[in-house]
């Protein structure tokens, strides 16, 4: 090898080491924060190709969202209940310098996080009775408003001393604590049977009602029926007194006649014994001879 | 991270090599060319039919969205490619793990909810999801999967903390599947998970082993209620029919007797006119006639005593007989 040679392999060597400690590559899902002999100098939050003194060295911060969940704990609201919460916390890293002086890495920040969470809830929690976590209806529960304040609370507070933003902090889970289940369950129970029952007693109600609806509708349609019918053979009667009334009045005399000896057609059967006198109209012929029947 | 640019061939290299000897120098210039045309080459990269990829250079977002096919991307250290299965559904499950049927394990303790009228609930949800922001998915989320289940599960303890527990049972259950989808799809936004959630099943839920029976009691009772109320409905059923009939049937015979009657008045007044104009012609004849005949009618099934108009009647004869009437006169008066 030739001097020559060797001073361009040096020369080489040098310019890629330059170009080394010159240039560096932030990607997306990082912050870079150089540093100039240890101390913080400027944060690079661009993605993309950058140029350093090669003197510089860099630290590297993953810049995406996490999501941090911190042990369940048992809180009280105001009206003195009991509950166990589970929430969670949307945070990342928003200051690189601030972030590596107060914190350093992720684990001491979650561990800062649950400090300034749990007390903010259980601030939050203690302004608030139970019936405006857990309501029957949705404009009673005021947990949302209740969330966004002291999201914005830690927000502040976590973005000045740590550098960290919070996006979110959440209740994953409302719980009762084990000690108080049992009762629930009683209450639950209990509530239960009576809903049975009503249900049971709601359905005889109906019950009886559609039977006894139906009854007077019977009634009705029988007792209808009866009135027309009624009124037809009614007219039917008048109708036939009136024909009657009309023939018969044109002879009386012949109507009374004819009618009297149609009712002793009736009348007179086999057990009955009749007294004539031998005067009558019909036996005169009988008693008298021809001189009867003038 | 680019300490290994100085193990590779630089273009300096290949001047480098004009200082050799011409027979050296060719076969030198071969080899770095060919190792540069391999390093040229090694940009090349395929995207299967049900990924996309995302090109980066220098880090920073070149190509956002490389569809499936053949494709080109400068090399190491330049750009990077990352390739993402984006149609694939992926799932997570809230509330203990699926039953693993195949290994016979039995299913974890699925988790409890309070309702709004503080009823305790066991509530089993399956998330299914999918990617929709190649570039978010990738750059924005730490752990995509773990936003999914805590944006999920905080929606849907919101929505059951302010629900009574009998709508989560019965009524709601679907409504309460897409509100949560719908919440929790928006908060996956504000995240920029890069994600769209595709359903929201809620799999089971049950009442606490506790007072599973006496909600299973509520059940019976509900049911017992429309078995009452369907009975009922079938006496009124079979009632009012035949009430219809039977008022039908009333109204038919008096229409019936209206019409006999009419009809057989009209008969008889036409018999009697028929007669009486004929009596007009003649009316002593015809009414001795109409007397006698009715006379010869009646009087021979009758029990008959004759006396004279002038003689005693022993009416102890009649008398013995409870059953005989006495008639002292026969004839009518014309």
């Amino acid at each position: 090898m030739t001097t020559q040679t060797k001073y361009t392999v040096v020369a080489i060597v040098v310019a890629l080491l330059l170009i080394y400690r010159l240039f560096y590559s932030v990607r997306e899902a990082e912050y870079a924060l150089i540093t100039q002999f240890g101390r913080p100098v400027r944060t690079v939050t661009s993605a993309g190709l950058h140029v350093k003194w090669p003197w510089q060295a860099i630290l590297w911060f993953d810049r995406r969202l996490r999501i941090y969940n911190p042990r369940p704990s048992e809180f009280l609201t105001r009206d003195k209940k009991n509950l166990v919460i589970e929430n969670y916390v949307a945070w990342r890293i928003d200051d690189p310098r601030r972030f590596v002086e107060s914190v350093g890495d992720t684990t001491a920040a979650e561990m800062r996080l649950h400090d300034i969470i749990w007390s903010g809830l259980s601030a939050a929690l203690g302004a608030q009775d139970l019936d405006s976590l857990v309501a029957p209806s949705p404009d009673q529960v005021q947990t949302a408003s209740m969330l966004d304040q002291l999201t914005n609370n830690a927000d502040r507070a976590a973005l000045l001393q740590y550098g960290i933003r919070i996006l979110d902090v959440r209740i994953k889970r409302l719980n009762l604590p084990e000690q108080n289940k049992q009762s629930v369950f009683a209450r639950m129970r209990a509530e239960r049977e009576r809903i049975a029952l009503q249900y049971r007693a709601e359905g005889e109600q109906q019950a009886l009602a559609i039977r006894a609806n139906a009854d007077r509708e019977k009634e009705e349609i029988l007792s209808a029926a009866y009135k027309n019918a009624e009124k037809i053979r009614g007219e039917g009667d008048a109708e036939a007194t009136r024909i009657y009334g009309q023939a018969y009045s044109k002879n009386p005399q012949f109507y009374k006649l004819l009618r009297t000896l149609d009712s002793y057609k009736k009348i007179l059967d086999d057990k009955t014994t009749i007294i004539l006198n031998s005067d009558s109209e019909l036996l005169k012929v009988l008693t008298r001879g021809e001189a009867g029947a003038k | 991270m680019s300490t290994v640019v100085v193990q590779r061939p630089e273009p300096e290299g290949v001047e480098l090599s004009v200082v050799r000897g011409p027979l050296r120098k060719a076969s030198h210039n071969r080899l770095y060319a060919c190792v540069v045309g391999l390093w040229l080459l090694s940009g090349i990269f395929l995207v299967p039919a049900d990924e996309q990829a995302v090109v980066t250079r220098f880090g920073a977002v070149a190509n956002p969205r490389v569809s499936p096919g053949i494709h080109y991307a400068l090399p190491w250290p330049i750009d990077a490619v990352y390739k993402l299965k984006t149609h694939q559904l992926r799932r997570t499950v809230i509330g203990g793990d699926i039953p693993d049927t195949v290994l016979g394990r039995m299913p974890a303790a699925p988790s409890e909810f309070l309702s709004g009228d503080q009823n305790l609930l066991n509530v089993r949800v399956v998330v299914q999801y999918s990617v929709s922001q190649p570039t978010d998915f990738l750059f924005q989320t730490e752990d995509v999967d773990r936003a999914v289940e805590a944006s999920v599960e905080s929606e849907l303890a919101h929505r059951i903390a302010f629900t009574p527990v009998d709508k989560i049972l019965t009524t709601e259950k679907v409504a309460t599947q897409n509100d949560v989808l719908g919440a929790a799809q928006r908060t996956l936004e504000e995240y920029r998970s890069g994600v769209i959630l595709s359903s929201v099943n809620i799999e089971s839920v049950t009442p606490p082993p506790e007072a599973a029976e006496a909600f299973r009691n509520v059940a019976g009772a509900r049911a017992d209620a429309i078995r009452l109320v369907n009975e009922a409905e079938g006496y009124a059923n079979d009632l009012i029919p035949r009430a219809r009939g039977e008022a039908v049937r009333l109204e038919e015979q008096a229409q019936a007797y209206q019409a006999g009657r009419i009809n057989r008045a009209a008969g008889d007044a036409a018999r009697f006119e028929a007669i009486a104009s004929e009596y007009a012609k003649a009316p002593k004849v015809t009414s001795t006639r109409a007397y006698v005949e009715a006379m010869e009618q009646i009087l021979p099934k009758i029990k008959k005593l004759i006396v004279d108009s002038h003689g005693e009647i022993d009416l102890t004869v009649v008398g013995r007989d409870p059953n005989t009437t006495a008639n002292p006169t026969g004839a009518p008066q014309k």
